[in-house]
């Protein structure tokens, strides 16, 4: 009697462990996977916040500037270009490119700085230039995280056996956030 | 079973798997147990962490002290760290943010953390601001508290003041923001903050798992002990692979040394200068 009992009960217990953790591993790659989604698309936010940011910042450097080098027309012309192509960029790589640009012109911009030591020491072009330096190392610093958080989601998406459960979600691998070298070069400006 | 007043060792203990079970428990204790300096990072020793031997103690108990004031009033964190390399990043923007978010400088979920970090081989200093001190101390204020402040007197080769009196601008901006007043009393009730406080946990860690080991394989098993200064290399070496990555957003940073900080972090804010 007592060992018919043991014959059904042990199996169905071992069925309904299977199934319980089956389910539980599943509820949790789920959430994990959701959660890293979750971790790049805030990245990504970061990175647009930052962007953004630089963006207000340039009028505000560029008159500065102006005031004591009104005639490097080139400069404040690449500049002007670069962040219209930015403002007007779509999807990660496009952003990345016109990122670059804009970088390139404003390094460019505070070179020709160097000569003119009366700019360079005017009190309100070194605060922006403080402020343009923070922005940048604040976009480096949002780019790693952004990417970081893009390189273990798109691991944990491709291998074996989460891979199922992201196909299921329909979960694709996110691009990295690039900048191509040739991006930070001068773009011909021609007149 | 049989009753006795023995204490038996059980005949699992001989057994190949519950071995194996011991040495996975150790490693992963260790693990979670390793003080923050994983990742070739220095660890905190109090507000200041003087690796490169350049603050006298008189500004050091007046750094610790407001310091103290500081986090007491606000919440926030002011911490100042001086090193002789910044290796192996590449700039000590870098270098600062690292440490900032390792150490978790500031409140978790406030941000609230300054890092003044110097490096004299490199001639380089940075103000780090979290998230939550950006308001206070925009780059701009921070660029000129190095300039008024600090580099004046780093020109003159006197680190140790130099920086308490970027410590004491800093400590303004923080007490502006918070509306909160300076008194000194922290100064004045001076307390010692630890320095052995690190290794603690640890060692009593250590201690445990000894006499664990002698109790269950009557003192056999002493080699396992040999473990515990490799498996810190090896943990070293996973913490400088993924440099931080994990941690990601709003996680929280994990302090060892003196007794921690907050939790907080930050997303690059401040400004460097060259001396």
């Amino acid at each position: 009697m007592n060992k018919k009992v043991l014959w059904i009960v042990v199996p169905i217990a071992i069925i309904v462990i299977i199934v319980w953790s089956l389910f539980s591993w599943y509820i949790n790659t789920r959430n994990q996977l959701i959660h890293l989604e979750e971790n790049t698309n805030a990245g990504w936010a970061e990175i647009d916040n930052q962007l953004q940011r630089r963006n207000d910042l340039i009028p505000n450097l560029v008159a500065t500037v102006r005031g004591y080098a009104a005639h490097e027309h080139d400069i404040f012309t690449s500049i002007a270009d670069a962040r219209s192509r930015l403002m007007g960029a779509g999807g990660v790589a496009e952003t990345a490119a016109a990122s670059g640009q804009l970088e390139g012109a404003l390094s460019r911009l505070l070179m020709i700085v160097e000569n003119y030591p009366q700019l360079k020491a005017d009190q309100n072009f070194i605060r922006l230039q403080d402020e343009l330096a923070g922005t940048e190392n604040r976009l480096a610093v949002a780019r790693r995280r952004y990417n970081e958080g893009v390189r273990e989601f798109n691991a944990r998406i491709r291998f074996f056996p989460a891979n199922i459960i992201a196909g299921h979600l329909g979960l694709e691998r996110k691009p990295y956030f690039e900048i191509p070298e040739a991006a930070r070069e001068a773009p011909v400006v021609s007149f | 079973m049989v009753k006795s007043n023995k204490i038996t060792i059980p005949a699992y203990s001989k057994t190949l798997g519950f071995r194996l079970v011991i040495i996975i428990t150790i490693f992963i204790l260790q693990a979670l147990f390793l003080p923050a300096q994983s990742g070739n990072l220095p660890a905190p020793r109090g507000f200041v962490s003087d690796y490169a031997n350049i603050i006298n103690s008189r500004d050091r108990q007046i750094i610790e002290a407001l310091g103290t004031e500081v986090r007491q009033k606000s919440g926030a964190e002011i911490a100042l760290l001086t090193v002789t390399s910044i290796e192996p990043f590449s700039s000590i923007e870098e270098f600062a943010n690292e440490v900032m978010s390792r150490w978790g400088i500031g409140q978790r979920g406030e941000d609230n953390g300054v890092l003044i970090v110097l490096s004299t081989g490199e001639r380089r200093i940075r103000i780090e601001v979290g998230y939550g001190l950006e308001g206070a101390i925009p780059d701009g204020l921070a660029g000129s508290i190095m300039d008024n402040h600090i580099i004046p007197h780093l020109r003159n080769n006197d680190f140790s003041t130099g920086l308490r009196m970027g410590y004491v601008a800093v400590v303004a901006a923080v007490a502006r923001e918070y509306n909160f007043e300076i008194t000194g009393e922290a100064l004045a009730a001076q307390r010692q903050t630890g320095q052995g406080e690190a290794a603690g946990s640890y060692q009593l860690l250590g201690l445990l798992l000894f006499f664990i080991l002698l109790f269950l394989r009557g003192g056999r098993s002493l080699w396992l002990l040999f473990f515990l200064p490799s498996a810190g290399r090896m943990r070293r070496g996973f913490g400088s692979g993924f440099g931080g990555g994990t941690s990601g957003f709003g996680g929280g940073g994990f302090s060892g040394g003196f007794r921690g900080f907050g939790g907080g972090f930050s997303g690059g804010g401040g400004a460097s200068r060259m001396f």
